[in-house]
């Protein structure tokens, strides 16, 4: 009698032992990534003008597909886009830089691009943005100078934001790769409402500008 | 299904042990963790459990084997990371599992209704390092060469049951992929013997 009593507090103690295992993340915000990375030797400071395109694309494999002809990718989705580029904006102002047309000679230039696959694509096709930037650049892709991007995979429905400053001047028509010299990334669950993700995706971008300190030319 | 396997198993073991006239101490521990441990989680681990099966082979001197479970978690909140020229920010949440797996000898002052004990151990230590960050997990798990001391008082309640009260010291040893492990757990439990 006496040792079934024991072994169901050995029982009992071990489940409640057991069950108190840690949880973890509860929030799809508790998941959300920001990395950014940048060229060291390229002089941030110097420049002065940027430009930006007023939409932002949706990358859907390294090569750019493009089935209708048209020599334009897909779109995202407005708000979103407007969360994405007004951030970008409101923190290019503050940290010094003056937005000017494409036409007008900028000294680098920011390209805003979004996916939703489990692949992060840093080396996509630089024919996405053939349409908005047409330099008759022989370019291929891209190359992070003096940096590597990570490459990360998942199983989960990720959302990246992608947001990568190139030097306007290096976009010559004798093609190459052009050299981003500063990238932010933004990684998370492509869960949740609207304007959560909207707020998310301004916090995320407040926080690649807040971490890059060298972007601050005023 | 893994969970009522495992308490299956320590029943049965404990009822053979039994039957060999030996003991078997179950016991809650709160760890405390230290070194490149407390670096990584200073939060104190209330999470575990320890098991012990013991011979007395004089009234002084008990062989035994010892093994459990201690989580240690914390989630670290948003901060920075920089490594080089890259930057990377979010929460962590950070997960360090430890299962002991130890010979030790305890000597014992029998003193009546308590006998208190001074003891040391060997063996390894299995220790699974997780890290949630984003969607991404990083993992590393080591086995490296453990050493235990502790030092405890059983109280001896009727025939065949007695508590404990003890301290363990556990000290892991560098491996190549973690660096020493240790942590300073207090146990409080029941010894069944025969």
């Amino acid at each position: 009698m006496r040792s079934k009593f024991y072994q169901w507090v050995v029982l009992v103690a071990l489940f409640a032992l057991i069950s108190c295992y840690p949880k973890g993340a509860e929030f799809a915000e508790d998941l959300d990534l920001v990395l950014t990375n940048y060229n060291q030797e390229f002089d941030f400071k110097a420049k002065h003008t940027y430009s930006i395109p007023d939409s932002v694309i949706k990358i859907t494999g390294d090569v750019f597909s493009d089935p209708d002809g048209d020599h334009r990718p897909s779109f995202v989705d407005p708000v979103y886009a407007n969360a994405i580029l007004t951030a970008i904006n409101q923190n290019m102002t503050s940290h010094g830089w003056t937005r000017v047309s494409k036409n007008s000679n900028p000294d680098v230039v920011i390209l805003a691009s979004a996916m939703t696959t489990t692949n992060i694509y840093y080396y996509y096709d630089w024919w996405y943005w053939s349409w908005w930037y047409p330099s008759g650049c022989y370019c291929y892709g891209w190359y992070y100078p003096g940096y590597y991007p990570p490459y990360y995979v998942s199983g989960y429905r990720s959302g990246t934001v992608l947001v990568q400053m190139v030097d306007r001047s290096a976009i010559v028509p004798s093609g190459g790769n052009v050299p981003v010299e500063w990238t932010a990334v933004f990684n998370g669950l492509a869960e949740g409402s609207t304007t959560s993700i909207t707020a998310r995706i301004g916090t995320a971008i407040n926080q690649a500008f807040s971490q890059s300190p060298y972007l601050k030319i005023n | 299904m893994k969970k009522i396997a495992l308490a299956v198993t320590v029943v049965l073991i404990s009822q053979a042990v039994l039957a060999q006239h030996n003991s078997f101490t179950i016991s809650y521990p709160i760890a405390f963790p230290m070194g490149n441990l407390h670096d990584y989680i200073s939060a104190t681990s209330f999470r575990g459990f320890n098991i012990e099966f013991n011979r007395r082979q004089k009234p002084n001197l008990e062989f035994g084997l010892e093994t459990g479970w201690q989580t240690f978690y914390q989630r670290e909140e948003s901060k920075t990371y920089t490594s080089g020229t890259a930057s990377i920010s979010g929460i962590q949440y950070r997960y360090t599992n430890i299962a002991p797996i130890l010979a030790g000898v305890k000597f014992y002052k029998p003193s009546g209704k308590t006998e208190p004990y001074l003891g040391v151990g060997l063996g390894v230590m299995y220790v699974n390092r997780s890290t949630d960050f984003g969607l991404y997990r990083i993992t590393t798990e080591v086995w490296p060469f453990t050493l235990r001391p502790e030092a405890g008082v059983l109280f001896h309640f009727q025939p065949g049951v007695s508590g404990m009260l003890g301290v363990k010291y556990y000290a892991a040893f560098n491996t190549d992929d973690l660096d020493g492990q240790s942590y300073l757990s207090i146990n409080i439990g029941v010894v069944l013997s025969h």
